[in-house]
């Protein structure tokens, strides 16, 4: 009876320390297994709570739209002053060939305004 | 080694349900870790292989959280290994059923008509683990547990690994406290005439 608990005994130590020796990526893949098991009981997310989340998610989708595309078109109305804000550069800032010929335009504004003889 | 229970504090009145949630959670969670890796072990010897023996071990612990949470904390470690005894079978038959269709089913020797008076050992022999160096016998072990029928070897594992008594096991097998008896006669016998032809 001893003989045959000695070597029970000896085969219990051997499998423990199979056990114990068991290399990460296993630990690693039992632990993702248990956290899995677990989260079976954690309550899931009520179905307003996503729906709810969509409606706000469209919102605010539909929000930055409508800012956006306020930003892009100019006012209706004439608001020189929100013109210059929205555009202060000169439309003809680029334009070399009216600045070449400004004497040209000037002596004609001039011949408009001198009456006839 | 046999699974230790965590005790669970009195709860204090100021505690909401959150606290208790968490605190079961915890519990479970100590559990499934103590059990873990014998599990694992287990499950390997009977399929011999570590990925099929990891998914049985998770579906295991995922009809254990489903089914058996909520029972009583000392209850747990014979309803897991009830699961996991379980899942061994199914697996075991989907093999068998595997084995047929591609022709290659074999005999399993399990509850053959093994004469375990007969076979049983010398009790002034110093005992077939004895014999051998470490490193050997471990996969001298390794390979006789392996060889085994599996109800002879969950027999085996839950009363002299686990160190459950004889209810508990027989609890855990689903069968009376007598077929666990034979199975572990038999385990024993086998075990050490594998050993001993190892040695």
């Amino acid at each position: 009876m001893n003989d045959h608990l000695d070597w029970t005994s000896q085969a219990k130590a051997l499998l423990d320390a199979s056990a114990d020796e068991l290399d990460a990526v296993t630990l690693s893949r039992l632990n993702r297994a248990r956290q899995a098991a677990l989260a079976q009981r954690r309550p899931a997310a009520p179905r307003w709570f996503f729906a709810a989340g969509l409606t706000g998610a469209c919102g605010l989708l539909l929000a930055v739209a409508v800012w956006h595309g306020r930003v892009g078109v100019p006012p209706a109305s004439g608001d020189a002053s929100a013109v210059a804000s929205a555009d202060d550069s000169d439309p003809l800032a680029d334009d070399d060939d009216f600045y070449a010929d400004l004497d040209f335009y000037a002596w004609l504004d001039a011949q408009d305004q001198d009456p006839p003889g | 080694m046999v699974a230790t229970m965590p005790t669970i504090p009195v709860r204090p009145a100021s505690w909401n349900c959150a606290s208790v949630e968490n605190l079961a959670e915890r519990t479970l969670d100590g559990f499934l870790r103590s059990v873990e890796r014998r599990a694992l072990r287990m499950a390997e010897l009977a399929t011999r292989n570590r990925d099929e023996a990891l998914d049985l071990v998770q579906d295991a612990m995922f009809g254990f959280v489903r089914n058996y949470a909520a029972k009583p904390a000392v209850d747990w470690p014979p309803l897991f290994y009830r699961v996991l005894d379980s899942r061994l079978h199914d697996w075991r038959r989907r093999r068998q059923v595997r084995g047929r269709w591609l022709g290659a089913w074999r005999h399993d020797p399990q509850d053959d008509g093994i004469d375990a008076i007969a076979q049983a050992p010398d009790t002034n022999d110093p005992g077939p683990l004895l014999r051998l160096a470490d490193g050997e016998a471990a996969s001298a072990l390794d390979a006789a547990l392996a060889k085994l029928p599996l109800r002879q070897r969950q027999a085996f594992l839950l009363r002299i690994w686990e160190g459950f008594d004889v209810a508990t096991t027989a609890a855990a097998m689903r069968c009376s406290d007598g077929s666990v008896k034979t199975h572990l006669s038999r385990a024993l016998t086998a075990l050490r005439r594998e050993l001993e032809d190892y040695a």
